[in-house]
């Protein structure tokens, strides 16, 4: 008889289950942090990219409020294992988003993992990153009807000027 | 001056006293009823909107003063079986909760002897009058401990005058340590989630070490358990004060 239903609903939860505990989620969500921070683009589960977006996103408002903030400086603290990390979170990553107000950070999906497991995979990557793009933007082509009379189009409005 | 062209000198008028208007100073740190702030979610803000327009309503017409967890308060309310049809009950405020309507408050007292505790609805028609005692502010924003805190603790005067207290000064803030009964408590309040500095703990050390296995320290650190209501807040004082003026 299954004695705690409350134990197996989860309406309204919106923090997803990790590792072996919520310390033990935390500091995995913590090392991605670190690791996106030093990489400026990883690749993981999309679960786990899904969960540090927001936890990534929350860090650099904290850097936006300055290094000289001490609530700031403990966050960045507890959230970058590697404490070179924390002089370029605040000199490099907070003055490159601070004209943004939010979505620092861009999720894309992969094909699935080649082990066993064929896990969901994403890319997470902070905008701005000095690495080639990853989607690049593609346009229309020109063999299309409406572009051969738009530059049918050009061409007229160009020689009447000329 | 001396005399220009033999007229007499021109009259100075006195200079102007200077009027040092404390009210603006109070408008700055204006007090926000918890219960307008909408609790996070993903309901529609609509259904707060028109949830608020009815508390304003209902504030036009009844006045809700200002007052925080600790404070002394008295309240009559309709009772059909009372003799004068009206029942009024002095206590310390020791829990605020719920949002919009719904908002509630308790109040506590001992009276010969018994503790008893009254969850009054604020919005509710029943409420006939909210007199504050006195206004204070206490350590800690629940103070459930005092059901097993020593009785003096939640005694109140039923016959006591309110406290007169100027406009402009700040809100006092009573540090009293409670003293407890001996254990076993309702709830075990020494452990970390309750987080109480109001309550003189009289445990042996090692009760004490023993209670803070079940701190989260990690809990701090986490993010997006924060909400941050100074910008929904800023919205809502603004449409208050438009309201209210009307």
């Amino acid at each position: 008889m299954r004695l705690s239903v409350a134990a197996a609903i989860s309406h309204g939860r919106v923090y997803r289950r990790f590792g072996l505990s919520p310390r033990s989620r935390l500091d995995l969500l913590r090392n991605l942090v670190t690791a996106l921070v030093r990489h400026e683009r990883i690749e993981t589960p999309w679960a786990r990219a899904d969960e540090m977006r927001g936890y990534a996103e929350r860090l650099i408002d904290y850097a936006k409020r300055g290094d000289k903030d001490e609530r700031a400086m403990r966050m960045a603290d507890f959230w970058l294992t590697e404490k070179d990390l924390i002089h370029k979170l605040f000199k490099v990553l907070a003055p490159r988003f601070q004209p943004h107000a939010g979505s620092y950070t861009r999720l894309l999906q992969i094909p699935n993992r080649d082990g066993l497991d064929r896990a969901k995979m994403a890319v997470i990557e902070l905008k701005g990153n000095p690495l080639p793009p990853l989607v690049r933007p593609r346009r229309d082509s020109d063999r299309t009807l409406l572009n051969q009379l738009l530059k049918g189009y050009r061409q007229d409005a160009q020689r009447a000027r000329g | 001056r001396v005399s220009s062209d033999g007229k007499p000198p021109k009259f100075q008028p006195p200079p102007k006293p200077v009027i040092i208007d404390r009210k603006t100073k109070k408008e700055e740190s204006r007090f926000l009823s918890p219960e307008f702030i909408p609790p996070r979610g993903r309901k529609d803000p609509l259904k707060y909107y028109i949830e608020r327009k009815d508390m304003i309503q209902r504030r036009k017409v009844f006045n809700i003063p200002e007052f925080y967890v600790g404070s002394i308060l008295a309240v009559t309310t309709a009772n059909p079986l009372a003799s004068d049809k009206s029942s009024r009950f002095v206590g310390i405020c020791i829990q605020r909760g719920g949002t919009g309507l719904g908002a509630t408050f308790v109040l506590r007292n001992v009276i010969e002897d018994q503790g008893v505790e009254i969850c009054y609805e604020l919005y509710s028609p029943r409420i006939q009058a909210i007199e504050v005692l006195k206004l204070e502010k206490r350590l800690d924003e629940n103070l459930m401990y005092l059901r097993d805190a020593l009785p003096e603790y939640s005694t109140v005067d039923v016959n006591m005058k309110p406290v007169p207290r100027m406009d402009h000064e700040e809100i006092p803030v009573n540090k009293v340590q409670v003293r407890m009964k001996p254990k076993p408590w309702s709830k075990r309040w020494e452990r970390p989630k309750y987080n109480i500095k109001g309550i003189k703990f009289e445990l042996p050390e090692h009760k004490m070490q023993a209670a803070q296995k079940w701190s989260q320290p990690w809990l701090e650190f986490d993010m997006l358990r924060e909400y941050d209501t100074s910008k929904i807040e800023e919205k809502i004082r603004k449409e208050l004060s438009e309201e209210l003026e009307k």
